[in-house]
């Protein structure tokens, strides 16, 4: 009886306080709770694609956006992690519930690579010096193709589990453990220290900050995210092929990252969400489907003119408001801070005193 | 075989050294990643040849057209995309890249999907020390000489020049001096779309024309800018030639192997980055505190 | 007198809906945007139009008209969008049959789809042997897979040495020369791994001398470094193993340095229509093994190649074996009398259908058996900005292979 009586407390002290976190929740509840609903053998796909991308993409998101490493060859870990678990469950028969682990790690140590490689670079040069990465990968793998299977790929790739709703689960609730894993990572101390590369790397070093250490550290456990999300890709589709590190993935995940906004990790998310069912009812359309790349690059223009730091926070700060005072963050229709008091817009009133609400954890 | 590789290289870098110069610029200058470079090759690509076979026109006519369009178009996406984001680079970044897209699609609609040649402005071929050379490689080499002159020209030897050499080393000092940087920046991309799309008319009809054909380029373009430092003129063309090599020797070295003169090239440029992070001669920009 | 009247009214709008409820659905699968997919798409409407025209499908004494799904699989682009394209056809629009598919990595995950689904998937597009093992491999879960065109790579392989023995016998007859030099232009992929690997050895015995082996990528756009080398070596013979656009940069670059050496093999760009003007009017000689030309492989080769050619303006290439995989399923659903897939397959491995290209009978793998007299594929040459066919040469229809003259 305690813990629902806490549990409710913290519901209604730390989740319904903000509107966007309250929009969390819901997303949450009504991506597990779909397949009950609503099991359309097509729609649980497109879902299940779209999960597998958003957890590529939030990956994406934690390189570029925290340590400001813009990654333009970020298939290649997806790419890595697919073929590694692709390999290992066709070749050693391995079962694939073991093989994705090793494709993530795989991933990782090929992104702790691509980052001690990269060490030394800044800005645009290692954008476009991680660009030459899975291109020279490509190369080799057609070079071999004894082993990797040449144009082909690697196929057919064992199951991990067999009917769609089976498979959309596993994709779910991947994409919803390692995206909240890296938004606890990027709102900790780790992340604040991430965010003092990116601003300004010779002062965080000055500071007695180990930087090189982080930053190999952010782009290996990035790259493990999205070799995860490569290899339950190999597995869903069956197939572990060159598309994986294709310069148009890695181009695509830039475009979700930055459209849904750099540095929030929920941003690149819900960009996932938004585009990829968009684009893909667009495709079904017989009139116009063939041009629903068009549509879509149109649609990210336009809205990139209204909203040039990205849609989240765009859709964060209509929500919300920040006290000027405490820089909590608050619902956008109170009028005091719900912490300090203070007045949330210039001249509200002083006189109502309002409840002390307690906090439980950090902001 | 030496005679082959030499020539065959040096052919090759005039290709790369004009798509490479005008990105340059741009970076150099307005610090824009303009991914929609090659798109704007494509374009020019197109364009020469929708007015070549389907209007008629001389090839010098549908080329000045086909240039004065694709620069014009530049300069109205400056205006419309890249302008009103310019404070972000994230945006800038997939604006362009976006942009790319829309290229592509625009012309795989209008166009199909289907390959297209351009029939070349030079027949036949000359021989030089026994190698056979087009006369369209040539054209190549020397308009792409020509170009790299005129930009020479323009950016040491006049105030226009100058402005940009200004804006391109400090950009408020440069607004302070009363220097219009919005109107320079717009110029400069003007200037290096037009480099693009004279790549465009002269290189295309060498080359397959597809809606995909900006994507190789682009990779070779990248590695050859930042192979030789982003924002070094002389930098780039040593870089164009540094690849050109690079990509002739490993298809005389290595005939079984000739696929992966593009990931031996990307080598090079990774390796060339190891030792120097910032290019060849690279100009490392300060960050702004 | 009014009441009779609408009576004849509704039943003229209710007769045309309860046709509509009997038709057999195929999607038709492939990249739209392409030409490739334009040709799955042509390739079906025709056979649909000619059908349901003649009446329709016989189902066990019901008449039944079919209905094309259109969808683009962008294969191209991305391979999900290839997987979610059939998901939706077969889920939401529910096909009965699939027929297309091109791109090989693309068409090996939409061939797991049509197994979960147990939907026959008529293969009009990839030539990857590995297709077919899977079939063999594990019969029960892919037996739903039958491939039209074209003829599986290996078995191409066998045609190539077939035409290139004529083409060498000619050439030692016009040049006088007893060992023509013959040199490999294969892009690097796993498709012609196997022929590169077996040829060598089947040259020599041909008494053909192999001045080396060259593999750009695919995607090359310039190949001029290939052919100084292959020019240097006094080649006879360019044998080409291209799929991919860099087929139209050797067939130009060639012709720009006006060759003596002749392109032969198999160069797939060089079967469309479109490639005399992308190579710019300059890939005169070039020859490779095609599918369908306007020459008397069997009776039904000269009326389809005319009739695609009046309604579509252009030839058909192989993707447009769609019209042969419609035909071929009507004839074995009309001999098994239903449209059930456990039925039809034993039905369809046990046919032998008279298509436009060849005769179709399946191996054990559901390809097209190899063989004259059943299917083997054709030559042709690019003349003066015709194509020309000239291989099989007992065939009607055929005219004679030219060298380059210098």
């Amino acid at each position: 009886m305690y813990h629902l009586r806490r549990g409710w407390a913290e519901l209604k002290n730390e989740i319904f306080v903000l509107p966007s976190r309250t929009l969390v929740l819901l997303w949450v509840l009504a991506l597990l709770a779909l397949p009950l609903v609503y099991d359309d053998a097509y729609v649980l796909r497109i879902l299940t694609m779209t999960c597998i991308f958003a957890m590529f993409a939030a990956s994406w998101d934690m390189l570029a956006g925290y340590t400001g490493q813009v990654n333009f060859g970020h298939a290649l870990f997806f790419g890595a992690g697919a073929y590694t678990s692709a390999l290992l469950s066709k070749d050693l028969g391995v079962s694939p519930w073991l093989t994705i682990w090793a494709g993530a790690a795989v991933a990782a140590l090929v992104g702790w690579g691509v980052g001690y490689l990269c060490l030394r670079l800044r800005g645009s040069y290692l954008s476009l010096a991680t660009l030459a990465f899975p291109l020279i990968v490509l190369g080799l793998l057609f070079a071999f193709p004894g082993f990797s299977g040449g144009e082909l790929g690697i196929s057919p790739v064992r199951r991990l589990v067999l009917t769609p709703t089976q498979n959309y689960y596993v994709a779910a609730v991947a994409m919803l453990v390692v995206v909240f894993g890296l938004w606890l990572i990027a709102d900790s101390k780790f992340g604040i220290v991430l965010h003092a590369i990116r601003d300004d790397e010779v002062a965080a070093r000055a500071s007695g900050i180990n930087t090189p250490r982080y930053k190999l550290a952010v782009f290996a456990l990035s790259a493990a995210a999205a070799g995860l999300a490569g290899a339950l890709f190999a597995h869903y589709l069956r197939v572990a092929g060159p598309s994986t590190l294709e310069v148009a993935l890695s181009f695509q995940v830039v475009i979700w990252g930055i459209f849904g906004g750099v540095a929030t990790i929920y941003g690149p998310v819900a960009a996932v969400f938004l585009l990829y069912p968009l684009t893909e009812w667009l495709g079904s359309f017989r009139a116009f489907g063939e041009m629903r790349l068009l549509i879509f690059a149109v649609i990210v223009l336009l809205v990139l003119l209204f909203m040039p730091r990205g849609l989240a926070p765009w859709v964060r700060d209509k929500i919300e408001t920040q006290c000027p005072r405490c820089k909590q963050r608050n619902r956008a229709w109170q009028r005091l801070c719900r912490l300090c008091g203070a007045p949330l817009k210039a001249g509200a009133s002083q006189a109502k005193v309002p409840r002390a609400e307690r906090l439980v954890g950090h902001q | 075989m030496l005679q082959d590789i030499l020539i065959t290289g040096l052919v090759n870098s005039g290709v790369y050294a004009l798509l490479a110069i005008g990105f340059s610029l741009i970076f150099g200058v307005a610090r824009i990643v303009n991914i929609a470079h090659t798109a704007f090759y494509m374009l020019a690509a197109y364009c020469f040849y929708a007015l070549l076979v389907k209007t008629g026109l001389g090839f010098a006519a549908a080329a000045v057209i086909s240039v004065v369009a694709v620069t014009a178009l530049s300069v109205l996406c400056y205006r419309l995309v890249i302008e009103p984001v310019r404070e972000h680079e994230a945006a800038v970044l997939i604006a362009t890249i976006a942009l790319a897209l829309i290229f592509q699609e625009l012309m795989l609609l209008s166009f199909g999907g289907h390959y297209l040649g351009i029939p070349s402005t030079l027949e036949g071929s000359a021989r030089f020390f026994g190698v056979s050379i087009p006369y369209q490689r040539l054209l190549i080499l020397v308009v792409a000489a020509a170009m790299l002159g005129a930009v020479w020209f323009l950016l040491y030897r006049t105030r226009l020049g100058l402005a940009i050499r200004a804006t391109a080393n400090d950009l408020e000092v440069a607004n302070l001096m009363g220097m219009n940087v919005h109107r320079v920046a717009m110029v400069t991309v003007a200037i290096s779309v037009a480099l693009a799309a004279v790549a465009g008319v002269v290189v295309a009809p060498v080359f397959v024309v597809d809606p995909f054909m900006w994507l190789a380029p682009l990779v070779t373009m990248l590695a050859i800018v930042v192979l030789g430092g982003l924002g070094s003129m002389k930098g780039s063309l040593i870089g164009a030639l540094v690849i050109g090599y690079v990509e002739a020797i490993t298809v005389f070295a290595l005939p079984a192997g000739a696929y992966l003169k593009g990931a031996v090239a990307l080598l090079i440029m990774v390796a060339v980055l190891l030792a120097r992070p910032e290019g060849l001669f690279g100009v490392a920009f300060e960050e702004e505190r | 007198m009014l009441r009779s009247a609408l009576l004849a009214c509704a039943l003229a709008f209710a007769a045309p809906l309860a046709l509509a409820q009997v038709t057999i659905k195929i999607g038709v699968l492939g990249p739209m945007t392409q030409p490739q997919g334009e040709y799955h798409w042509y390739g079906a409407e025709m056979a649909r139009d000619d059908i349901n025209k003649a009446g329709g499908i016989n189902v066990g004494g019901k008449k039944m008209q079919i209905e094309l799904v259109r969808a683009d699989t962008n294969e191209h682009q991305s391979i999900p969008d290839a997987t979610n394209a059939i998901e939706r056809v077969i889920t939401r629009d529910k096909v009965d049959f699939l027929v297309g598919g091109f791109r090989s990595e693309a068409v090996l995950a939409m061939q797991e789809v049509a197994a979960d689904y147990k939907k026959i998937f008529l293969g009009a597009g990839s030539a990857h042997p590995q297709l077919a093992q899977r079939v063999e491999k594990d019969y029960e879960r892919y037996k739903y897979w039958f491939r039209i065109t074209p003829v599986n790579s290996t078995d191409l392989g066998k045609t190539l040495v077939g035409v290139l023995g004529s083409v060498a016998a000619q050439i030692r007859k016009e040049l006088n020369k007893p060992t023509p030099k013959i040199a490999i232009l294969a892009e690097k992929a796993i498709w012609n791994e196997p022929i590169i690997k077996a040829l060598p050895p089947v040259f020599q015995k041909m008494k053909m001398e192999v001045v080396g082996t060259w593999q750009p990528s695919a995607l090359a756009t310039d190949v001029t470094a290939e052919l100084a080398a292959i020019d240097r070596a006094g080649t006879d013979i360019v044998f080409t193993l291209l799929s991919g656009p860099v087929g139209i940069t050797v067939g130009r670059q060639m012709g720009e340095r006006n060759m003596k050496a002749v392109a032969f093999g198999i160069n797939v760009e060089a079967q469309k229509e479109e490639f005399w003007q992308a190579a710019a009017g300059k890939a005169n000689y070039v020859s490779t093994l095609d599918t369908y030309a306007e020459v008397e492989m069997t009776p039904k080769s000269i009326p389809f190649v005319r009739a695609f050619k009046s309604r579509f303006g252009k030839p058909p290439t192989y993707t447009a074996g769609t019209h042969d995989a419609i035909y071929l399923l009507k004839e074995a659903i009309e001999t098994a009398g239903t449209t059930d897939a456990q039925k039809l397959i034993p039905v369809m491995e046990k046919m032998s259908y008279t298509g436009a290209g060849g005769v179709i009978e399946f191996t054990k793998g559901h390809d097209p058996i190899w063989g004259p007299g059943k299917s083997t594929g054709i030559a042709v040459q690019w003349q003066d900005g015709k194509k020309v066919a000239f291989w099989p040469p007992q065939v009607k229809g055929m005219q004679p292979f030219k060298l380059p003259s210098h």
